[in-house]
């Protein structure tokens, strides 16, 4: 008996070793370990053996189970991990394929310039306020210190619905409505539509402004370049110069433009600054007392100033695009580069 | 505001280089638009004297000329008979740009190389008035003392540098020389040297020639006239002609020119009637009478109204206002005696009469603009000095003044630290001082006190603010110092938040946001095929539009999303995702009695392979949910949308909006031949109803049990009902319910459709039992026998 438990220890490396497949490893397991399997007949075979022999011999057919277990064990490992490399390998796709649906839309430039320089005034504790587009005169002109037939309404030719409604030229109407609603302090900006009857490669019959508004006590010239200096420098970048220069808006007085250096060349002088170093972004100045007087606030206790910003100009600046009527044919070419 | 660099230097020693002083112009307020440099009109054209002149061998008309700068000699081809040897003459050499913007080059003319070209007059854009000579067939015979070798442009005058300034609307009186010059003077802290304004006159009086009545202060506060008699017509000297011609105005003859070069110099439009074309010898300002009419200096037969301001002789108008002269007092060759008009005519009247009667003139514009009371006295005064100085014409003693009220100059007393505070920062009182009366706003001190005369040409001038901004804008605006305002909370209203998460939700569903016009053409209602009475054709309207084809403030967003449609198909984009956020403006009454409601909306359009309705419908019940919104959907009736296959959409039982396959018909008139869904939502219900902040609900550590219910349903049997009855039926176990599967034919029944769904139940606090699943199934089918649906 020791011989032959001998010789099945010796045979069964081999032929589970090559075993080629989890079926064969199953015969094989069936024909050593099962009901009727080699292993199993030994394991019988014991009673016929003598009390002396039956201890020794028990251990080494249990040896043998063992091992033929283990051994058995140790090939399905193998045979499982292969056949998982197989199907890996079978499974193997072309990666430089792409079946893009383009699943990822995208907010329009105008917009997103819109919501950086909201985000700008808004981190400087303004307040976000909206008003109508289709605006009294009144509002949109007159309260604004703009009576009617004033010379600088020729300025912003105006679509008129009737003699006293307008398509707001400009959203300083909501400033008007807000000054008179609220008391100071008051630090608002205005973000909206506004129409104007002009339509050319840098002009659009609709476009988009952003106004701000600061009234409080002691409010002056100093207090405006510092709020446009910290949004110059947010939006245009922290190396950003400002400088400002006298104009005229008969809202405010004393008047000024806002140009930043070129962000393009430094401010050494190049094309999108037209060799001056210096790119106009924006008219402001400390609020008219008439304007304060008009919307009911006493021009004796509080003081003002305001601003107003193209949103169509800023992001044209900002990305680069030539063309405002590029802005409003949304081709989905375009826009798509804005994802 | 086009300026003379010379012109300007009679009024003040500029020591400036026109570059320098435009920079400092800009940091006072005036931008520069353009600086023109006349040498540039006519470059490398030299004064040459000839030499010799010979035939050319192979041309009878042709001669070889050489000719000498001085230092080089040169050979000129040319075919002009008038040139000698010893001549000067103007010669192009190569490279040379002559005003008509031609280059010359050397070219070979029959053989012979010539290396430029001789200049006649009008090649150098002169007239015999001009250059003597330079109107004479043939080459321009340059006087003999020109020195031999110097630029044409030093001799003809062409060297002057031209300032376009902008001049904002509060400085009327910098569209003037004058008024520029001021500023000017301030800048070089020089005085200013006014022009000539004084004259000899005759024993014969103004009123002898004509009698003025102004019948219309209020239109025309101020009248002022003089009479010239035995007046001259003759070309204006070199120096007036060469100014205006700087200044885009072609001289005429004196008595034109004199009135533009005081209109440039002072600001002043003025005009000249002949006198004895003046009826009764009698000027009458008054408004027009019904149907009263003129005959223009354009030509033209205006009819007027009873607001328009014309003057009239004793019988009829002989111009309108400020605006233009009349044909039959004109200045004619004949003219013996001239009567100025130097008047300040109502800034809004002469713009209303321009307007109605679409006439225009340098004269109009510039009463547009506003004319003070001070210029009418200088105007004419300097026009009569240069009657005088160059003798033309004889000048009556006095003038006619006619001026409701002389206003005494104004002044402002203000504290100087008041300036200080506008400005935010501390500007001596002395140094505000002297900026000022730079400025020739005379201001004295008292203590802290200033008072400042205002001139009259200062209209724009009014309180300290004023004040402030003359002063920082001479003290340098690089002088303030920024400061940041104390802080404010701020920020978004929930509203704006909600809206940017809409437009967020948008863009993870691959669309892309367009901004389209807010005004569309009214034809657009037809394009989406809205009944003659539908509401949504009650738009407001621009009265002034850019064309028809932007002229209504639109009421729905349809008909600009579709023709966005359009335009991306025509330029071959296959498939888009595109949404728009924006207003439409729905009058409460038409005409508006008062602004109309602007509702904010969301528009969705979808296109291409991959899009059917199901999958646009499924953005809007995303939006549902992430604002916590129940959405609904009922099939729509809209003339626009395909009538199987759209629906309006309730929030909580509110109809919000439609979502639907685009009728064929008007993709057809699209010219688009592929399916397109759209949705349109009132995107303010969901930003004020929408939950921001959703509150927390437990979720269940629990085992799901799913079932699947294979039903037959009848066929028009809305998917909607059978999930509704469901949900109801099966009360608290059930977390969910889908239909994962419609089938129609085949095994089922005729007019029965086959509808599989999965219900999904859960409970939060332990596991369900088989019990009570079959349980709640029971209820479910017993719910749905209810409404014709049973096991298959």
């Amino acid at each position: 008996m020791l011989e032959k438990i001998k010789a099945i220890s010796e045979s069964v490396k081999n032929k589970i070793a090559d075993a080629k497949g989890s079926a064969e490893l199953n015969d094989l397991k069936v024909k050593y370990l099962g009901r009727n399997g080699e292993i199993t007949a030994l394991l019988k075979g014991l009673k016929n053996c003598s009390p002396e022999e039956k201890p020794s011999l028990g251990k080494h057919i249990n040896a043998l189970r063992e091992q033929v277990e283990r051994l058995i064990s140790e090939r399905e490992q193998i045979l499982a991990s292969n056949e998982l490399d197989r199907k890996l390998q079978e499974e193997k796709i072309d990666v430089t394929l792409s079946v893009r649906d383009s699943a990822v839309g995208g907010l329009h430039p105008l917009t997103l310039a819109r919501n950086e320089l909201v985000d700008a005034f808004v981190g400087m504790g303004f307040e976000v306020k909206e008003g109508p587009e289709i605006e009294l005169d009144f509002y949109n002109f007159q309260q604004l210190n703009i009576p009617k037939d004033h010379p600088s309404r020729d300025a912003q030719d105006t679509f008129y619905v009737d003699d006293n409604i307008v398509l707001r030229t400009q959203t300083s109407a909501v400033q008007a409505r807000t000054m008179e609603k609220e008391k100071p302090p008051i630090r608002i900006v205005c973000p909206g539509k506004v129409y104007r009857l002009d339509d050319d490669a840098t002009h659009s019959p609709m476009f988009q402004q952003i106004e701000g508004l600061v009234v409080d006590k002691g409010v002056n010239l100093c207090d405006l370049k510092g709020t446009l200096d910290e949004f110059a420098k947010k939006f245009f970048g922290e190396d950003t110069r400002t400088r400002f220069r006298p104009s005229y808006f008969p809202f405010t007085e004393p008047s000024v433009e806002l140009d930043v250096s070129c962000f393009m060349c430094k401010g050494k002088g190049c094309r999108l600054c037209k060799g001056t170093g210096w790119i106009e972004v924006l008219g402001a100045g400390v609020v008219n007392p008439i304007v304060l007087k008009n919307c009911g606030i006493d021009p004796a206790e509080y003081s003002g100033f305001a601003f107003g910003i193209g949103i169509e100009r800023c992001a044209m600046l900002k990305y680069g695009i030539p063309d405002m009527r590029i802005l409003f044919e949304n081709d989905v070419r375009f826009l798509r580069q804005y994802r | 505001m086009k300026v003379p660099y010379s012109w300007l230097k009679e009024f003040v020693d500029v020591e400036y280089t026109p570059q320098e002083l435009g920079d400092k112009l800009v940091g006072v307020g005036f931008e520069i638009e353009e600086y023109v440099y006349q040498r540039d009109s006519i470059k490398n054209v030299v004064c040459c004297k000839v030499l010799s002149q010979e035939k050319h061998p192979d041309s009878d008309h042709l001669n070889v000329c050489v000719v000498t700068d001085g230092k080089d000699k040169y050979v000129i081809v040319t075919g002009a008979q008038n040139v000698t040897v010893g001549d000067i003459v103007p010669v192009a050499l190569d490279g040379a740009v002559l005003p008509d913007g031609k280059t010359i080059r050397s070219g070979s003319l029959r053989g012979i190389v010539s290396e430029g070209m001789m200049c006649s007059g009008g090649e150098l854009g002169l007239t015999e008035d001009d250059y003597p000579g330079a109107g004479v067939h043939g080459i321009l015979i340059l006087s003999a003392d020109v020195k031999v070798g110097s630029d044409i442009n030093d001799v003809i005058g062409n060297d002057d540098v031209i300032l376009d300034v902008a001049v904002t609307a509060n400085r009327p009186d910098c569209n003037s020389i004058l008024g520029v010059a001021r500023e000017v003077a301030a800048i070089c802290g020089k005085k200013i040297r006014l022009p000539n304004l004084s004259y000899k006159v005759t024993d014969k009086k103004v009123e002898e020639f004509v009698s003025v009545q102004d019948e219309s202060f209020d239109l025309c506060p101020r009248y002022m006239a003089a009479a010239v008699y035995d007046v001259k017509q003759v070309v204006s000297p070199k120096i007036i002609r060469d100014r205006l011609k700087a200044v885009g105005i072609r001289p005429i003859n004196n008595l034109v020119d004199v009135t533009n070069y005081v209109l440039t110099e002072i600001g002043q439009p003025m005009h000249a009637f002949d006198r004895n074309n003046l009826s009764g010898k009698k000027i009458i300002v008054r408004t027009a009478r019904p149907g009263e009419k003129i005959l223009a200096l354009d030509g033209k037969e205006y009819e007027l109204c009873d607001h328009h301001l014309v003057i009239c002789d004793a019988e009829k108008p002989v111009a309108v206002a400020g605006v233009m002269g009349g044909e039959k007092s004109s200045i004619l060759p004949t003219t013996e005696t001239v009567i100025l008009e130097s008047a300040r005519f109502a800034r809004d009247s002469v713009r209303h009469t321009s307007r109605e009667l679409n006439l225009h003139s340098d004269s109009s514009a510039r009463f547009e603009k506003g004319i003070d009371f001070y210029s009418q006295e200088i105007g004419l005064h300097r026009a009569l000095a240069l009657f005088d100085e160059y003798g033309w014409g004889k000048i009556a003693a006095g003038e006619i003044d006619l001026i409701e009220k002389k206003s005494e100059p104004k002044s402002l007393v203000y504290d100087y630290t008041a300036v200080n505070s506008v400005i935010g920062i501390d500007i001596a009182k002395e140094k505000i001082v002297s900026i000022l009366n730079a400025l020739d706003l005379d201001t004295t001190v008292d203590g802290n006190m200033l008072t400042t005369v205002l001139p009259p040409w200062r209209e724009d001038l009014d309180g300290v603010n004023d004040v402030a901004e003359e002063v920082v804008r001479f003290y340098g605006y690089d002088e303030l110092k920024p400061r940041l305002i104390s802080t404010k909370r701020g920020g978004k209203s929930d509203k704006q938040l909600h809206s940017g998460k809409i437009k967020a939700l948008m863009v993870s569903y691959g669309c892309q946001e367009t901004v389209t016009y807010s005004f569309i053409s009214p034809k657009a209602f037809d394009l989406i095929r809205l009944p003659q009475e539908d509401v949504l054709r009650q738009a407001v309207e621009i009265s002034n539009p850019l064309g028809a084809d932007f002229s209504v403030m639109r009421t729905t967003l349809a008909p600009s999303m579709l023709k966005l449609v359009a335009s991306n198909y025509v330029r071959g984009n296959k498939e888009a995702r595109l949404f728009e956020v924006a207003n439409v403006y729905l009058p409460k009454s038409l005409p508006l009695t008062e602004l109309p409601d602007e509702a904010s909306h969301l528009s969705i359009v979808t296109y291409g392979e991959e899009e059917d309705f199901y999958k646009i419908k499924a953005i809007l019940e995303d939006l549902s949910d992430v604002f916590a919104l129940h959405f609904t959907f009922d099939r729509a009736n809209e003339p626009f949308l395909h009538p199987g296959r759209s629906a309006y959409v309730y929030a909580d039982g509110n109809k919000i909006g439609y979502v639907g396959e685009v009728h064929p018909l008007v993709l057809r008139d699209l010219g688009v031949d592929r399916r397109v869904y759209i949705a349109e939502l009132d995107e303010r219900y969901l930003a004020e109803h929408g939950v921001g902040i959703k509150p927390y609900k437990a979720i269940s550590k629990y085992q799901a049990v799913e079932r699947d219910l294979a039903l037959i349903a009848p066929i028009d049997l809305p998917a909607a009902d059978i999930l509704s009855t469901i949900e109801s039926a099966a009360g608290d176990v059930l977390e969910s319910v889908e239909i994962f599967d419609v089938y129609v034919g085949g095994q089922v029944p005729k007019g029965k459709k086959s509808v599989a769904v999965t219900l999904t139940m859960r409970l939060l606090n332990k596991t369900l039992t088989d019990v009570e699943v079959n349980a709640a199934i029971a209820d479910v089918l017993g719910a749905l026998n209810g409404i014709d649906v049973s096991l298959r």
